[in-house]
């Protein structure tokens, strides 16, 4: 028996920018090597007392056109890149903002950038962990895409939703920076996304089912089809 | 990846099949399989599933042995159709008993026995069709049919039923559609770019994805109520709702598969060499099997079918409960949970119950085993397990009479905790940890119901064991621990108070154990360790009995007489009980009184020879002793007069003399020997507490007279007698008490009595004056109400006639005669009958 989420958040980004590694480092508390997803990949997290499913999507543009599926009818949208790449930001505009389309009106989004702790400088430090492991301070590489950049890029996400600026999030609340390694803001990230899509949850069931996309005309056909589960 | 969920078992392999024949497509409707031929036959065969045991057709769960399935075959006509074209699609409308074959972009409808074609039902132009499982329409009589129309981008849906054909919808798609499956008004399309779901009734369309349709073969499999399965981008297989939604993440298929099927909670794929097996529930792969050169994999009705071009395989799956058993022998718990989940809807709801909740203990104890101890705990509290069978693991903990068996199929593989750790000390040690943990949370919950015993005594016996300090928090509380082995138990602890006392970080274990005694129902336990504690301590080794409730003491074998003679040891211990008994259960025996009596002053003379004891607790002691001589009227006097005799005490002897109602010599002693005169005078109070006032005075008058008649004359007792008197002036008879006086006492000293006397006898003057007062006025009410009862009541009616003059009576007015007659007034005054006539007039009521 699956559950049936009440509420979907969607990791949306170029491959390799690290958004398995940010689940894993939030459901299981661990950094580990992952694999390049394959397809997507699907978590359920008991949120006080809503079931978020929290999907894991494939960067690589092989797997590119199932993302406005994924993105149908979401909640929310983690965009996210790596800071030491610029590429990474700019494939977020170019080619993973299409994708939200599908998804809800209301829908939040959040840019993060992730790999934090492989970069020599960026603002923030104050929050850094001390447990970042020393190792990586020798490989450090400059920081391509700073705050602003991803500041930038959520204004201009607001302009191509038409969503006044006024009513949205402010984007200094809508946009992180992690380390998924270090574990690094990423809890912040999470709770902060599911704090804010819980009064969307509320509304979307005050409103009622039937007024779900795309299943206004079936209300016939679901009468004759009871007795299931 | 070691699940086995399905065996494949050949159906009819070549020498079942007509030579030379190539499989084009199949359909299995019960036992009746078609097939559909490259060369425009179609063959009919009977499949027959059979059984190697008896059990076959018990449902899921209860085939515990793998069912030994096999298939026979048997042929059955065949037709050939009229072109030689290879059979497309083959679909059986068994409710209609029809066949619907395309063929050479015709649906043709035959009669699926005789295979002869309903003339009039060929629909023209098809490149593929399907029947809708789950149709809008309730006809029985007929099945919806959705197919791609050779028109281009056209889907058309048919109502097709025994004798004719309906053209209901025509759709026109964005781009051309290949391969298709329909659910309720929705079809399922895989287009020339992409996979969309359209709504027929709407004409909405929905993006799904994109997917090269040209390039590579579509597969759409309905899975479920709006639930599709789909071939992605890379090999997936994506599930989508209706919506276009994705609920699951997708199964991995290698790239090139050729067909997909669904038996629940799996999905199969084939490709060129493996049938793969994934969960529905965790998208995992499960299984696969070496399979190649398959050309068609699909299920009918639940059965899944694999085929070669000449060769038909069935996919058996296994009982879900053996799938279930296998997962969790090879300690995949998390993937039997999920299983056995998932297979709730497959089963009925009580049997899955029961079977849900035994899958679960068995988890629980492979967790156990692995010491994953919060998920076993948490799997035994959900599944209510018989906390019994846990117990049972650690040898000697449950009740040597526990009835307990363990269930069979056994829960677990292990005999005991040692077989478990392999005699690893750490690890039982830590199981032993988590035991006493669990049974102290568990131990006053519902888990625990009817297991009470059995739960509180492997309780303690972890705790004794391991010397845990809540062993006595235990003890104290409500406990049903079985007694006969927790004297092994005892035996044991008591090792722990008498030997390693350092160890010991509660200072009041002892008490605890006295305590538990205390409450103990058990006789013998009790008996058996009494002396144990009494050589302990014996003030407090005698609660066991003293604070026992008194119908136990008075009913079985705790009876007083029994506690005293075993006591004798026990002087302390004894004189307490006695007390206890005397003192406080009131118990009226002269045995009991006069052997405390005795014992007091044994010990008190004990006391009183060792010169240094402490003086406090001999005037305890002593003030004890007077209070029971005061008290109790049951103990031997004269006994108790000729053992105090020649001692010292005087106040003993005094109270003795006292209770023999020899005042005189108890008076002496308290007043020449103790010049004691407060004692003296409480003395004369108690003494004659509820006696008439004429004893008391008689007290105090022999008092006075000890007083004033000194052997040799002493000032302080005249001041005493003054005192005596002052104080105490209603006590005496002052006329008496005049006499005794000296001549030279002045008036002025003795004021306060005379006064005080005076006051007494004009009060009491008083009060008897008022006393006659109030006789006779009480007399009088007696006399008044002895009239009243005497005196009746006077009718007077018209019947009733003068006396005198005998005529009735015409006023309400008539006078009475002593004697009781009745007359008129006036012939009252008439007739002088004598002087003394005493007229008594009196109204009457008119009856």
């Amino acid at each position: 028996m699956i559950k049936k989420p009440d509420v979907k958040v969607v990791l949306l980004g170029d491959m390799n920018v690290g958004k398995t590694s940010l689940l894993h480092r939030y459901m299981d508390r661990k950094f580990q090597d992952t694999v390049s997803t394959v397809g997507g990949a699907f978590y359920l997290k008991q949120w006080r007392s809503y079931n978020i499913s929290i999907w894991d999507t494939a960067g690589r543009e092989q797997f590119h056109g199932l993302g406005s599926m994924y993105c149908r009818s979401a909640s929310a949208i983690i965009l996210t890149y790596d800071v030491s790449s610029k590429q990474s930001l700019m494939e977020l505009e170019d080619r993973f903002l299409g994708l939200t389309d599908t998804a809800s009106e209301d829908c939040l989004f959040a840019v993060v950038g992730n790999k934090i702790d492989l970069t020599d400088d960026y603002e923030g430090e104050e929050e850094s962990e001390g447990e970042r492991p020393r190792t990586c301070s020798t490989s450090k590489v400059r920081k391509q895409v700073y705050l602003e950049d991803a500041i930038a890029l959520y204004k201009r996400i607001m302009k191509y939703k038409m969503v006044d600026e006024n009513h949205a999030p402010a984007a200094e609340k809508m946009c992180f920076e992690t380390s998924a390694k270090t574990g690094h803001n990423v809890d912040v990230l999470f709770e902060s996304v599911f704090n804010m899509v819980i009064p969307l949850i509320v509304k979307k069931k005050a409103n009622g089912p039937e007024d779900t996309i795309n299943l206004s005309q079936e209300s016939t056909e679901k009468h004759t089809k009871t007795g299931c589960c | 990846m070691s699940v086995q969920a399905f065996r494949l078992v050949c159906a009819s392999g070549k020498e079942h099949l007509p030579a030379g024949i190539q499989i084009e497509c199949l359909e299995c409707s019960g036992h009746d399989l078609y097939i559909g031929t490259s060369d425009g036959c179609i063959h009919h065969l009977l499949l027959v599933e059979e059984n190697g045991t008896e059990s076959a057709e018990l449902p899921l769960g209860q085939q515990l042995d793998y069912p030994n399935t096999s298939f026979t075959t048997t042929r059955q006509n065949q037709r050939q159709l009229g072109v030689k074209k290879p059979i497309c699609e083959l679909r059986a409308a068994s409710a209609l008993s029809r066949l619907l074959v395309l063929c050479d972009n015709t649906i043709s409808l035959l009669c699926s026995d005789s295979f002869e074609p309903v003339p009039g039902t060929k629909i023209r132009g098809v490149l593929s069709f399907t029947l809708n499982e789950n149709p809008v329409s309730d006809d029985p009589f007929s099945v919806e049919v959705c197919l791609i129309s050779s028109k281009r981008r056209t889907v058309q849906i048919f109502s097709v039923g025994q004798e004719r054909v309906q053209i209901v919808r025509e759709v026109a798609t964005p781009e051309q559609p290949c391969s298709l499956a329909a659910d309720g008004y929705y079809l399922c399309l895989a287009l020339s770019s992409r996979y969309v779901i359209l709504n027929y009734n709407t004409g909405h369309c929905q993006d799904l994805f994109p997917y090269p349709s040209e390039q590579k073969r579509p597969i759409i499999k309905r899975i479920s109520r709006q639930e599709f399965l789909l071939a992605g981008p890379g090999g997936l297989g994506m599930f989508a709702t209706v919506a276009g939604i994705s609920q699951r993440a997708p199964v991995h298929w290698s790239e090139n598969v050729i067909g997909a099927a669904v038996s629940f909670p799996y999905v199969l794929a084939l490709d060129e060499e493996f049938i793969t097996v994934h969960s529905i529930l965790d998208q995992q792969q499960k299984q696969s099997l070496p399979f190649k050169e398959g050309v068609i994999l699909q299920d009918f009705e639940g059965r899944v079918i694999v085929a070669t071009t000449n060769g038909i395989y069935v996919l058996v799956p296994l009982p879900l409960e053996k799938q279930i058993q296998d997962l969790l022998s090879n300690q995949r718990v998390e993937e039997a949970l999920v299983l056995a989940k998932g297979a709730r809807r497959n089963i009925p709801k009580e049997r899955f119950q029961v079977m849900y909740r035994r899958i679960l203990q068995q988890a629980g104890f492979i967790q156990f085993a692995q010491l994953q101890f919060l998920e076993a705990k948490e799997l035994f509290r959900t599944s209510h397990l018989d906390i019994r069978e846990l117990i049972s693991l650690y040898p000697l903990l449950l009740p040597s009479s526990s009835g307990f068996i363990r269930t069979h199929p056994p829960l677990h593989e292990y005999a005991d905790l040692n077989q478990l750790t392999r005699g690893d000390q750490e690890k039982v040690s830590k199981c032993k940890r988590f035991l006493m943990s669990y049974l102290s949370e568990i131990r006053s919950t519902e888990v625990a119901n009817g297991y009470q015993q059995d739960v509180d005594t492997a309780l303690l016996k972890l705790y004794a064991e391991a010397n845990h300090e809540s062993l006595l928090d235990l003890l104290v509380s409500d406990n049903a621990c079985e007694v006969g082995d927790s004297a092994a138990w005892l035996e044991k602890h008591k090792k722990i108070v008498n030997g390693d006392l350092e160890d010991n970080t509660r200072p009041d274990l002892f008490e605890y154990v006295v305590d538990f005694l205390t409450f103990s129902k058990d006789q013998q336990l009790v008996w058996q360790y009494v002396d144990w504690v009494l050589q302990k301590s014996e003030q407090i080794g005698v609660q066991i009995f003293t604070k026992r409730s008194l119908d136990e003491q008075l009913q079985n074998s705790f009876c007083p007489d029994k506690i005293v003679s075993h006591l004798c040891k026990y002087r302390q211990a004894l004189l307490l009980f006695l007390e206890h008994l005397v003192m406080e259960k009131m118990i009226q025996k002269e045995k009991y009184h006069t052997h405390l009596a005795v014992l007091y002053l044994e010990e008190i003379l004990r006391l009183k020879s060792m010169d240094s004891s402490d003086h406090t607790e001999l005037e305890d002691l002593r003030l004890r002793f007077q209070k029971l001589l005061r008290q109790s009227d049951l103990y031997r006097v004269l006994f108790l007069i000729d053992k105090i005799k020649g001692t010292d005490m005087h106040m003993e002897q005094a109270i003795l003399h006292g209770k023999l109602e020899e005042h005189d010599q108890a008076l002496d002693i308290l007043v020449h020997h103790l010049k004691d005169f407060a004692a003296a005078e409480s003395y004369c109070v108690w003494n004659s507490e509820g006696r008439e006032a004429f004893y008391r005075k008689r007290l105090f008058q022999l008092l006075l007279s000890s007083y004033l008649n000194p052997s040799t004359p002493d000032n302080t007792l005249i001041v005493a007698a003054v005192d005596l008197l002052n104080n105490h002036p209603k006590e005496f008879d002052a006329a008496s008490v005049l006499h005794l006086l000296p001549e030279e006492w002045s008036v002025q000293l003795l004021s306060p009595f005379l006064s005080g006397a005076m006051r007494e006898h004009v009060h009491a003057l008083r009060v008897s004056q008022m006393a006659v007062g109030l006789a006779k006025a009480e007399n009088i009410i007696y006399k008044k109400e002895k009239l009243n009862m005497k005196e009746k009541p006077v009718v007077l009616s018209e019947k009733k006639l003068c006396h005198v003059c005998r005529k009735p009576f015409g006023e309400p007015v008539f006078a009475r005669l002593p004697n009781g007659h009745i007359v008129h007034t006036y012939c009252a005054t008439n007739q002088h009958v004598n002087s003394s006539i005493d007229h008594v007039p009196s109204q009457s009521k008119r009856t």
